[in-house]
């Protein structure tokens, strides 16, 4: 059985799943992609904007008369990610 | 120059240098620590931190007392300082040399026991033999106790030896529990040469270019730790799928 994430590992997942869409998804994508509820994935998002992790950027579709949402990971996100990794190694390695 | 007990005279000066650059390494994998204690605040992180500052305490203690001891004017400063209050009978390079030698002890050894309780993983805890592993480390320390009393220097080395053994265990659990990670092979194989490297120092008395073998082991033990260090923070970010 796996245990409950952390909200680091919440928050990295969230990033990680951005990353792995080439840096922006949308936030439907994300929400299935870091298997969280729309709620609480919300509530990260507002936390990782405002911590300039990620920002939202809107477009408008003429077609369907209606704005797209994509959540984008910014430099500051990817250098995050990477020192989580590091820190993940440097928690295995170091067995804490 | 001084010749500190079972110390080969060429290797004066040598082994301040070699625990220099272990302070450094210490010193380096504790800021990292405590960067992630920022990070994630987990108070294995600081603990783990202050482990390694301890050893980085310990060590850089036992270089103070040990420059003093090996370099004439320096030993010579200290003398008529200490003078006034020790009086003219002092037996100063044995006297300070006993202080160093105990100012390492304490910090070094608090520091293993952390490190020791620190790579215990929680899921250890439920297996049948963790209770009478921690019986057998207390049953140890209170039998040092009553031997400190008549105190030899090998007793420190050997109850070293005795927590880098069960230190070494845990990281070798950690390594097969962690999918055979290398970072994780690499710190148990410097923990293991730490390992020797005490027990060639409880030996010292038997043959003096043991402490040489000792101390060059022990530096060993933490370039591999360096390296591991190295190897983690040069980790890349490139996409990775869960």
């Amino acid at each position: 059985m796996s245990t409950r994430r952390s909200r680091l590992e919440l928050i990295f997942d969230i990033l990680l799943a951005i990353q792995n869409r080439g840096g922006q998804i949308k936030p439907t994508h994300l929400m299935y992609k870091s298997n969280l509820s729309h709620k609480l994935l919300n509530s990260y998002l507002d936390e990782l904007i405002q911590k300039e992790l990620v920002k939202v950027e809107e477009e408008f579709l003429k077609k369907r008369k209606a704005t797209s949402k994509t959540v984008v990971i910014t430099d500051k996100g990817l250098n995050f990610l990477a020192e989580f990794r590091r820190m993940r190694e440097f928690t295995d390695a170091f067995g804490l | 120059m001084f010749r500190p007990y079972y110390t080969p005279v060429w290797f004066n000066g040598w082994d301040i240098v070699f625990e220099g650059i272990i302070v450094l390494i210490a010193l380096l994998i504790a800021a990292y620590s405590w960067k992630a204690y920022k990070l994630n605040k987990e108070n294995r992180f600081a603990y783990f931190s202050l482990a390694l500052l301890l050893i980085a305490l310990g060590l850089g203690l036992k270089i103070i007392t040990g420059s003093i001891t090996y370099f004439g004017p320096a030993r010579d400063a200290a003398l008529e300082t200490l003078r006034p209050l020790a009086g003219e009978h002092l037996e100063f390079t044995h006297l300070l040399y006993r202080t160093g030698f105990f100012l390492q002890m304490v910090p070094v050894l608090g520091a293993l026991l952390l490190i020791f309780f620190v790579s215990q993983k929680p899921r250890d805890r439920l297996h049948k033999y963790y209770e009478l592993s921690q019986i057998a480390l207390f049953v140890y320390l209170i039998l040092l106790i009553s031997v400190v009393s008549n105190f030899k220097y090998f007793v420190f080395y050997l109850t070293s030896a005795v927590l880098l053994g069960l230190i070494t265990l845990n990281y070798y659990k950690n390594y097969l529990n962690s999918n055979q990670n290398p970072n994780a092979f690499r710190v148990m194989s410097a923990f293991l040469i730490m390992l020797f490297a005490n027990i060639f120092f409880i030996f010292v008395f038997l043959v003096e270019n043991f402490y040489v073998i000792a101390e060059v082991l022990l530096l060993v033990g933490f370039l591999v730790l360096l390296y591991t260090y190295y190897k983690i923070t040069r980790i890349k970010n490139t996409p990775l799928k869960k």
